[in-house]
């Protein structure tokens, strides 16, 4: 990659949503897809620019002016065409060299993201967008849809950021406060997308979460954050400290139980464990009971001395704040675990009657492990052969092979004492 | 966040004459919708509903009922929680049964009392 390329990428991955709020936020002549216009020109510009006269002495700065200069003709275009007075005030134009870390125009945005209109992966979409500077192609990669499905989504959503007043004016922390139970929300689906194992070991999906972090440790930072948002915090660090154990040595997917602990990053944990207690608090939300359950996985020596009982107890409460048949899974693994086998397999085989969740490839693995476990190999066959054609992602149906081929052995094995 | 019924009609005379197998063929998608919106802790419940039924008014019990022949019957209904009811609508907007054609969707607040 050339230099140039290179600086316009990590520039983009920076500055992107940064440049359209800045336009928006500049003059209100300028809607947000004209926004995204001109900030697009600027950097096919900066690129064509820096490959053939090189880097400038400052690029971010070259960028913005470029930008500006590009606002300010598309406005007075406009003017001219509406047959208005060119009284344009240029200093209105005037753009901030905003290069810090995690910075207001972009806690604004994150917050404008939060629409409660739309659902929460519309949310996800925009906020990847204008917060994370993804670009439309990275999205559809990372969330498995189609470019044009993104393309739709972002097309039914800008009305509503355009109509967002937070965009436009100085956000006021009353009115940015009830929609941060949203916010927190975004970044939890964003780290589990990038935290789910389906797509396999993909450096991206890496970085997503480090973006989730970024943005977490920005709220967190900015003063609007509350014990929850640390829970919330806390739960992504013990999440990201699994990271290099998850995988084994040829990429395969590797089960809890069989990930080396050793691999696991002690100083985050550490880090996890500090924003955990900074968190008590009496008012428990899901993100507290989720970080509690991360945490006892975290610090267990080993799978088998894993405290079974507490992650069962705090299942059971995570149950009580948000019933779905979802939790119940979970909750029946733990169960399972505590050493109540027999709750544990009714109430798997319960969310096996129902005409979803028979479809649920996780349903039917469990199922299978848990007849696998108890000796009944037959049974544990049937069940992970279902759940096989249940998935579409390699790394899922690799794990489940393993798994039948581990049943097919213990019925030869049998077979053989029999005989 | 308050709590929404997402009530799914379909035409009723088609899917009688499905076997249960034809019928629960679109399950995956739809259950990768239900998944969507569970991931998010939007999603309460929900349940496909048999065709068959009973329909009670004051003079007469039909056991039959006009079910089989709706053209908008009630095939299902899923539970759910939202921040209003435009982002009730836009879940059920994305509903797969939905962008086909197969069904529409009634979105309707359940009324809760505050103390």
């Amino acid at each position: 990659m050339s230099p140039a390329r290179a600086e316009v990428d990590k520039l983009y991955k920076e500055h992107f949503g940064k440049m359209v709020a800045s336009l928006l936020y500049s003059s209100r002549d300028i809607d947000l897809e004209t926004a995204e216009d001109i900030v697009q020109d600027s950097f096919s510009a900066a690129l064509t620019d820096w490959q053939k006269n090189g880097l400038p002495f400052h690029p971010t700065g070259w960028l913005y002016k470029v930008c500006k200069n590009k606002a300010l003709n598309k406005i007075r275009n406009h003017k001219r065409t509406q047959g208005l007075r060119d009284d344009l005030n240029l200093q209105d134009v005037e753009v901030k060299f905003a290069e810090t870390a995690f910075d207001d125009q972009q806690l604004k945005l994150l917050f404008a993201c939060a629409h409660p209109d739309l659902t929460p992966k519309t949310q996800v979409v925009i906020t990847l967008k204008y917060v994370a500077n993804l670009k439309v192609e990275a999205i559809a990669r990372i969330l498995a849809m189609t470019i044009d499905g993104v393309d739709k989504i972002l097309l039914r959503a800008r009305q509503k950021i355009k109509d967002e007043k937070i965009l436009l004016e100085e956000p006021v922390l009353a009115a940015l406060k009830p929609r941060l139970g949203i916010v927190h929300k975004i970044l939890y689906l964003i780290f589990n997308e990038g935290y789910k194992s389906s797509w396999g070991k993909e450096i991206l999906r890496e970085e997503l979460c480090e973006d989730a972090l970024f943005m977490t440790k920005g709220l967190i930072n900015s003063g609007l954050a509350t014990k929850e948002t640390n829970a919330l915090y806390a739960l992504m660090l013990f999440n990201a400290a699994r990271f290099k154990a998850r995988f084994g040595a040829s990429g395969e997917l590797l089960d809890l139980e069989k990930q080396d602990r050793s691999l696991w990053n002690t100083e985050l944990i550490l880090l996890a464990t500090d924003f955990l207690v900074g968190a008590r608090s009496n008012l428990l939300s899901s993100y507290h009971l989720e970080a509690s359950i991360a945490f006892v996985h975290c610090t267990a020596k080993s799978f088998n001395t894993t405290d079974w009982k507490t992650i069962r107890q705090l299942y059971e409460q995570l149950l009580r704040n948000n019933p779905n048949p979802f939790v119940e899974l979970n909750y029946a693994i733990a169960l399972y675990y505590a050493g109540e086998k027999e709750r544990a397999f009714a109430m798997l085989h319960e969310l096996h009657r129902h005409p979803f969740f028979n479809q649920y490839c996780s349903l039917n693995v469990t199922l299978g492990k848990f007849y696998l476990l108890e000796g009944n190999a037959q049974k544990a066959k049937t069940f992970l052969e279902r759940a096989s054609t249940q998935t579409s992602f390699e790394k899922e149906k690799d794990l489940i092979r393993r798994l039948v081929s581990d049943a097919e052995a213990q019925v030869r094995s049998s077979n053989g004492k029999q005989v | 966040m308050q709590k929404f019924l997402l009530i799914i009609r379909e035409d009723l005379k088609t899917i009688g004459r499905y076997t249960d197998e034809e019928r629960f063929s679109n399950m995956p998608i739809m259950q990768k919708w239900i998944e969507s919106i569970a991931e998010s802790g939007n999603y309460v419940e929900g349940n496909p509903l048999e065709v068959k039924g009973r329909y009670v008014t004051r003079n007469e019990v039909l056991s039959d009922g006009p079910f089989i022949e709706s053209k908008e019957g009630v095939s299902g209904f899923d539970i759910i929680k939202a921040e209003n009811i435009e982002q009730a609508v836009a879940f059920a907007q994305a509903c797969p049964l939905v962008l086909q054609g197969l069904a529409v969707i009634e979105v309707r607040p359940m009324s809760e009392l505050t103390d």
